[in-house]
């Protein structure tokens, strides 16, 4: 391979914090990875699952999903759901095998510029490393694998 | 008198008395170890009503049915400790009131079935705690722990095996008390969610999505197990995910009737050591 490989990273992010902390990196002129691609939600309690698939089906390599700190959420209490439902579908894709570093969760609020630099060039970087997803994306052309019945 | 005789007296009673307008048994099968569900109006049918070891389905899911419960009179249903804990989902749920529902509670035990004494769903809060307390199944802990040990490239290639010979024909749906919705996600199409093409990437998202949907709710009745034509091993799946939800949460679905869902609610405090 001549190139090197570049991951693609969906990133679904909260409006209230972690898009504002996104843009706070943008307006302090922080440089972080071009590899993510951000989808801004109203909070972290509208991103459902299916976003993570669908990323997943679409070729994404890894995924990230990000809100408000515990106790910030614009809407009171999105996030505490949200951090349920991500806990519970984390312990499914692991079950399924869909490696855990490449599906990422974490708080970084709007004052956080740095955080979110650090860690869109901190995943960036992991996921390079991990190569492309490309067990998940094959799939498309598996029909069937194994006739046991 | 056996626990047929008994239980089909005790069917007979309710029709003839008017308590309630329809008995939701077993009867029999197509061979002599399956069992149908029958439904029963009137006492003179009761002798259809079969009750052995091999009445296994889980007729909670008839419960739900379109307009059964609208008119707020009563149904009985034949339901195993199982089928219990589903109404009571169904039930919290707000898919019915558990006033309308008499149980005729039974359990298999040693190849025999075995009357449960309580009618209404309250009577049973007892039994699904020592349920709760003996927790969940440890033969299919055990296998999940295998998998677990796997290391999640040889587990994707094996739930890639498994999941490729799913035909969605979504008999596991079908048979599931907890799948009421009236459209399901894997039929919405604008946007289609869920590949409905033949190759796995579909069967993978269709799989994962169904498991998560059942996550907390599920009361392993294995009837999606069952159902499978292709027998993929749905069990294991759900148990994981029933598992997830004791360990962190401290839940067990369908303890009670009011009992609130658990993707539905939140502690301040609850667990939080993955995210970044």
């Amino acid at each position: 391979m001549s190139e090197s490989f570049e991951p693609k990273i969906v990133a679904f992010v909260c409006t209230y914090c972690t898009y504002a902390g996104a843009d706070l990196a943008g307006t302090s002129r922080m440089k972080y990875a071009s590899n993510v691609r951000i989808v801004r939600l109203p909070c972290t309690g509208r991103i459902s699952p299916m976003f993570i698939l669908k990323a997943l089906q679409k070729g994404a390599d890894g995924v990230l999903v990000s809100g408000c700190h515990p106790g910030d959420c614009h809407f009171a209490q999105g996030n505490y759901h949200a951090r349920r439902r991500w806990t519970v579908f984390r312990a499914l894709l692991a079950f399924t095998g869909i490696p855990e570093e490449r599906i990422k969760f974490s708080w970084i609020s709007a004052a956080e510029g740095a955080k979110f630099t650090e860690l869109i060039n901190g995943i960036t970087g992991q996921i390079r490393a991990l190569g492309p997803f490309e067990q998940y994306q094959e799939l498309q052309t598996v029909i069937e694998t194994q006739s046991t019945y | 008198m056996g626990i047929q005789e008994q239980y089909r007296k005790e069917a007979a009673e309710l029709l003839s008395s008017g308590a309630v307008k329809l008995v939701i048994g077993y009867g029999e099968g197509t061979t002599a170890d399956r069992r149908r569900p029958v439904f029963i109006r009137s006492a003179e049918y009761v002798g259809r009503l079969v009750l052995d070891a091999n009445c296994v389905a889980n007729l909670s899911a008839y419960l739900v049915q379109e307009g059964l419960l609208s008119d707020g009179k009563k149904v009985a249903a034949f339901l195993k400790p199982e089928g219990i804990r589903s109404m009571n989902i169904l039930a919290a749920e707000a898919q019915l009131d558990p006033e309308q529902v008499v149980i005729l509670g039974f359990d298999i035990e040693a190849g025999q079935a075995t009357s449960l004494s309580g009618r209404n769903a309250s009577d049973f809060t007892a039994l699904i705690g020592s349920l709760k307390a003996s927790g969940l199944s440890p033969e299919l802990q055990k296998e999940a722990d295998r998998l677990e040990h796997m290391g999640s490239a040889d587990r994707f290639e094996y739930w890639k095996a498994q999941f490729s010979k799913c035909i969605k024909c979504y008999a596991c749906r079908q048979v599931c008390p907890m799948c009421y919705c009236r459209r399901c996600i894997v039929d919405v199409n604008q946007p289609q969610w869920i590949n409905t093409s033949s190759h796995t990437l579909g069967n993978f998202e269709w799989n994962i999505i169904r498991a998560f949907h059942l996550a907390g709710r599920c009361v392993a009745c294995g009837g999606c197990d069952r159902s499978c034509p292709v027998n993929i091993p749905l069990r294991l799946i759900n148990h994981r995910m029933a598992k997830e939800a004791l360990d962190t949460f401290g839940h067990f679905a369908g303890e009670s009737a009011d009992q609130k869902p658990v993707l539905a609610t939140f502690r301040q405090d609850d667990p939080e050591t993955f995210i970044l």
